[in-house]
């Protein structure tokens, strides 16, 4: 009966073993060996002194913030009203909808919009003012990420919404609290695991975008991820990409710290 | 005072939407454009439709990543649902949250770190990069999203049921073939279609262990894309959109038809305590 | 009218859409009173409360609180305060902070509110559990937050939503007892809703009991109990045994095929009426001195006493509480005495009832 047991997990194992652990091991293992396929410590000298991965990680560090920033600031009144409506369901779907249509083929129709003769210049040209290079921008890119990370800070906001016990906004107004003390000190307090989670599902993967740096940013910004990209597949230096690779894990796991659910004391089942 | 601020949140909601909606809406209406551009739109055409249709290197681009969703998915989901069973009978409270963690790595790392990993690792063992290694790949990334979708359902089941089923003679076979699968069902379900959908929209693990010989759309967009504008692509994701609509409006109704069907009992419940008094 | 009224319901009506929850309601709450709405669920009692409340709007008819018409008025500028049915306390805040809740709101000094917030735990006993979390609470300490949180804003008047639903039973009547005695101390007037009968006759003045949307019969416990007004409340509060009959004339009905002085009068000779004897006002006797004869069916042992089903001759079923022991299969006698009987005409409004019971008990 236990060797029964033991069985089911087989394959899950191994799938933990070759491609959970065994790729973290290698990445690190990687980042000690410069071009020359020497063990060295080089990569991380490089990274520490040249300034320019310095300057690289500052810079994605602080357009995954505005990108989460901006994200948050769309997604959570959205959210909020949504929780609102009839036809919840309806709506919800028609939020997720769009994040089912390929990532690609968003960031492809920014290219048409975006582009010298493209819409945005035709309305601004409507506007009285004179086509302006939008394309290849950091703020088109900003736009772009905003644009595609917004369903996923809506859906995880609205969830924690939704489980909101309806009778703590009751109580609220019963205790003399209005429309706007129950807001800020209940229903948003409340809504904070999904902001938390909503932060850590927008601002990880906007460190490591790279497909956007190049179609809507055109390479003006370099991100963790593109320059992962561009040392792997196009300068062919593992070991370097490798060593960005361990700081954006490092990233990674102090983002999740600081947004991750505390096991509070004061949390209802 | 009351409804004029309700309208002003709508109007909200909808420019939401609309901004949501545009560029695809967009993408879809050049896909018509005689002109061949994405501005200025100078007359009605079927012809990139029927050029995505005779394009024999972007079909069989289609179908293959239809046949890695489809197994990776698959595959996955046979993998995932056996590890979750297996995760919530570990009884040390420990080891199975040490095992949630390991699961939640690949759902929380970034694309590109995954996709970099498996590229070293793939290179590190000397596997040749093509179908198999995008294959693998997918199936890799898939089984977390489907251990989180079996495992509360796993949760949710009544542990006496088991001991239930055991009582009345059934062997551990058919206690999992019986009882533990057919109430674990919609769980493997939510989780196969995330796993399809995960793996048709992968763009940046394929990216880096697709090798030369073999293509995704994703990939396949993004190098086109990088070339410039061209509306087989328009009709391509016109077709795509279409093709996404359909499965979210029949899941709707489904979802639809389920609900009314438990609220007409409950009604039917509430109608019986009626009589009663 | 008396001036001592706080809240008055006119002509208030509820419905959603063609759901007509409350049929034109007529009440008055007097100042100081402990107050229970007694009935089955979706009979409209928690939507009275709402209304009181201000969580619902009435669709008819003017409410009055302190004199004031408030249907318009939101629940945050009300006078009166909540205990929920699931407390609904604050799950981000400690026992102190959901306690100060409202005192903040109403921006009062920090020391006042320390003040307050001690002092109101200290009459709910949970002095030192300022710093506790919500989760951290028992069921029945979560319930003393609750009341807490409302008490101290010292409202006019507090509604409780079945408070007490989610408590064991000896918990709940624990708190029965301190809920009755909390009211009488502070001398505000409670509103509560329950479906348990005995909850409502043990806590009460007077009781409002309900039924689809409409207010059946109000009265204080005794009142209810004795004189039940038709079939519907005597079988929702206590048991009974109900037998039809015919009042022959005043003070004097019959029914199963004996006539017997009762105390009741003010109705039509020979009208057709329902009877109500309570189980433990049946005696167990001899068939001689029995005023009615039975044979006993079954017989359970509830503890305090037995509970014996018997048979008369024509069928109909009689249920006794009675403390002696009896064979099942024997024929016993049954005694009672005249104000045992209740007489209950048929389709008699509580108007009508009150005007009859006062037209001959003033004589």
């Amino acid at each position: 009966m236990k060797q029964n047991k033991a069985l089911y997990f087989v394959p899950y194992t191994f799938w933990l073993i070759l491609f959970v652990i065994a790729p973290i091991l290698l990445i690190i293992y990687q980042s000690f060996f410069n071009i020359h396929d020497d063990f060295t410590l080089e990569n991380y000298q490089t990274y520490f002194q040249s300034g320019t991965y310095l300057k690289m990680t500052l810079n994605s560090f602080w357009y995954a913030f505005l990108i989460t920033l901006f994200t948050l600031l769309i997604s959570y009144p959205t959210a909020y009203l949504l929780t609102k409506t009839k036809h919840k369901q309806l709506w919800l779907l028609l939020i997720i909808l769009p994040t089912w249509i390929n990532l690609l083929l968003k960031a492809y129709a920014f290219i048409g919009i975006f582009s010298m003769n493209g819409t945005a210049n035709q309305f601004l040209s409507f506007m009285g003012i004179a086509p302006q290079q939008i394309l290849f921008t950091d703020a088109s890119f900003l736009f772009v990420a905003t644009y595609i990370e917004i369903p996923f800070m809506i859906l995880p906001i609205y969830n924690a919404l939704e489980e909101l016990n309806p009778s703590l906004i009751s109580a609220s107004y019963d205790l003399g609290a209005n429309s706007w003390q129950t807001f800020r000190r209940v229903v948003f307090p409340l809504s904070l695991t999904g902001v938390k989670s909503g932060v850590q599902a927008v601002f990880i993967p906007s460190l490591s975008l790279f497909m956007l740096t190049r179609l809507i940013g055109g390479n003006r910004v370099i991100t963790l991820g593109t320059a992962i990209e561009q040392h792997f597949l196009v300068t062919e230096n593992w070991g370097m990409g490798s060593t960005i690779g361990v700081f954006l894990i490092i990233a990674m796991v102090l983002t999740m710290l600081l947004t991750g659910e505390k096991k509070k004391k004061g949390a209802i089942r | 005072m009351g409804q004029k601020k309700f309208k002003w949140s709508n109007l909200y909601l909808i420019f939401v939407f609309i901004v949501l909606y545009l560029p695809i809406l967009y993408l879809i209406f050049y896909s018509f454009n005689e002109g061949g551009t994405m501005n200025s739109f100078t007359g009605f055409t079927w012809e990139y439709y029927q050029a995505v249709f005779a394009d024999k290197r972007l079909i069989s681009i289609v179908l293959n990543t239809l046949l890695v969703a489809l197994l990776s998915s698959l595959l996955a989901t046979i993998i995932g649902t056996l590890g979750a069973i297996g995760i919530h009978y570990v009884k040390k409270r420990q080891t199975r949250n040490t095992l949630m963690s390991f699961n939640n790595v690949l759902m929380v790392s970034p694309d590109v770190i995954i996709g970099a990993s498996f590229l070293i690792m793939f290179t590190f063992v000397g596997f040749k990069l093509g179908f198999a290694s995008v294959l693998l790949s997918h199936i890799a990334f898939s089984i977390p999203i489907v251990v989180l979708m079996v495992l509360p359902k796993l949760q949710e089941m009544n542990p006496s049921m088991i001991t239930a089923a055991r009582d009345l003679g059934a062997n551990n076979l058919q206690v999992l073939s019986k009882i533990i699968l057919p109430s674990i069902t919609p769980g493997i379900l939510a989780g196969y279609f995330m796993a399809f959908t995960y793996s048709l929209d992968d763009f940046a693990v394929t990216f880096f262990v697709t090798g030369n010989g073999f293509s995704t759309l994703s990939v396949e967009i993004y190098s086109r894309a990088r070339q410039g504008v061209s509306l087989e692509i328009n009709a391509l994701s016109a077709i795509m959109f279409l093709f996404a609509l359909i499965l979210v409006v029949g899941y709707y109704f489904i979802q639809q038809y389920n609900m009314t069907k438990k609220q007409k009992s409950r009604e039917r419940e509430r109608a019986k305590v009626v009589d009663l008094l | 009218m008396t001036g001592n009224a706080i809240i008055e319901f006119n002509h208030v009506k509820k419905q959603y859409d063609d759901n007509v929850i409350l049929k034109d309601i007529d009440l008055e709450i007097e100042r100081g009173k402990f107050y229970t709405l007694l009935g089955p669920s979706g009979c409209g009692k928690t939507t009275i409360l709402n209304l009181v409340a201000g969580f619902t709007e009435a669709t008819e008819g003017t409410i009055t609180l302190n004199g004031k018409k408030v249907n318009d008025i939101p629940p945050n500028q009300r006078t009166v305060n909540t205990v929920f049915q699931d407390y609904a306390l604050f799950p981000h805040m400690n026992v102190f902070e959901n306690v100060a809740f409202g005192l903040r709101i109403k921006k009062m000094n920090k020391n006042v509110i320390k003040e307050k917030v001690a002092e109101v735990l200290k009459m709910v006993q949970l002095s030192g559990y300022e710093e506790r979390g919500i989760s951290e609470m028992s069921g029945g300490q979560r319930q003393r937050v609750a009341i807490a949180r409302a008490l101290v804003n010292e409202p006019d008047v507090l509604l409780l939503d079945e408070p007490l639903s989610a408590l064991d039973l000896k918990l709940r009547t624990d708190m029965q007892y301190e809920l009755r005695e909390l009211q009488q101390r502070l001398g505000i007037t409670f509103i509560f809703v329950t479906h348990d009968q005995e909850e409502a006759l043990a806590m009460s003045d007077i009781i409002f009991v309900m039924k689809e949307g409409e207010i059946v019969q109000s009265g204080t416990p005794v009142d209810i109990y004795d004189e039940p007004i038709n079939r519907y409340v005597a079988d929702f509060i206590g048991e009974s045994n109900i037998v039809k009959g015919t009042m022959i004339q005043d003070y004097e009905v019959s029914f199963v095929g004996h006539t017997f002085e009762c105390v009741d009068a003010g109705m039509r000779p020979n009208e057709k009426v329902e009877v109500v004897l309570r189980p433990e006002d049946l005696v167990l006797t001899s068939v001689e001195k029995g005023k009615l004869t039975v044979q006993v069916d079954t017989q359970l042992f509830r503890g305090v006493h037995y509970e014996i089903i018997g048979y008369d001759r024509d069928g109909n079923e009689w249920m006794v509480h009675s403390t002696k022991k009896a064979k099942v299969g024997s024929e016993v006698g049954l005694y009672f005495e005249p104000e045992d009987i209740h007489v209950m005409r048929f389709g008699e409004s509580e108007q009508e009832f009150d005007a009859r019971l006062e037209s001959y008990e003033e004589e």
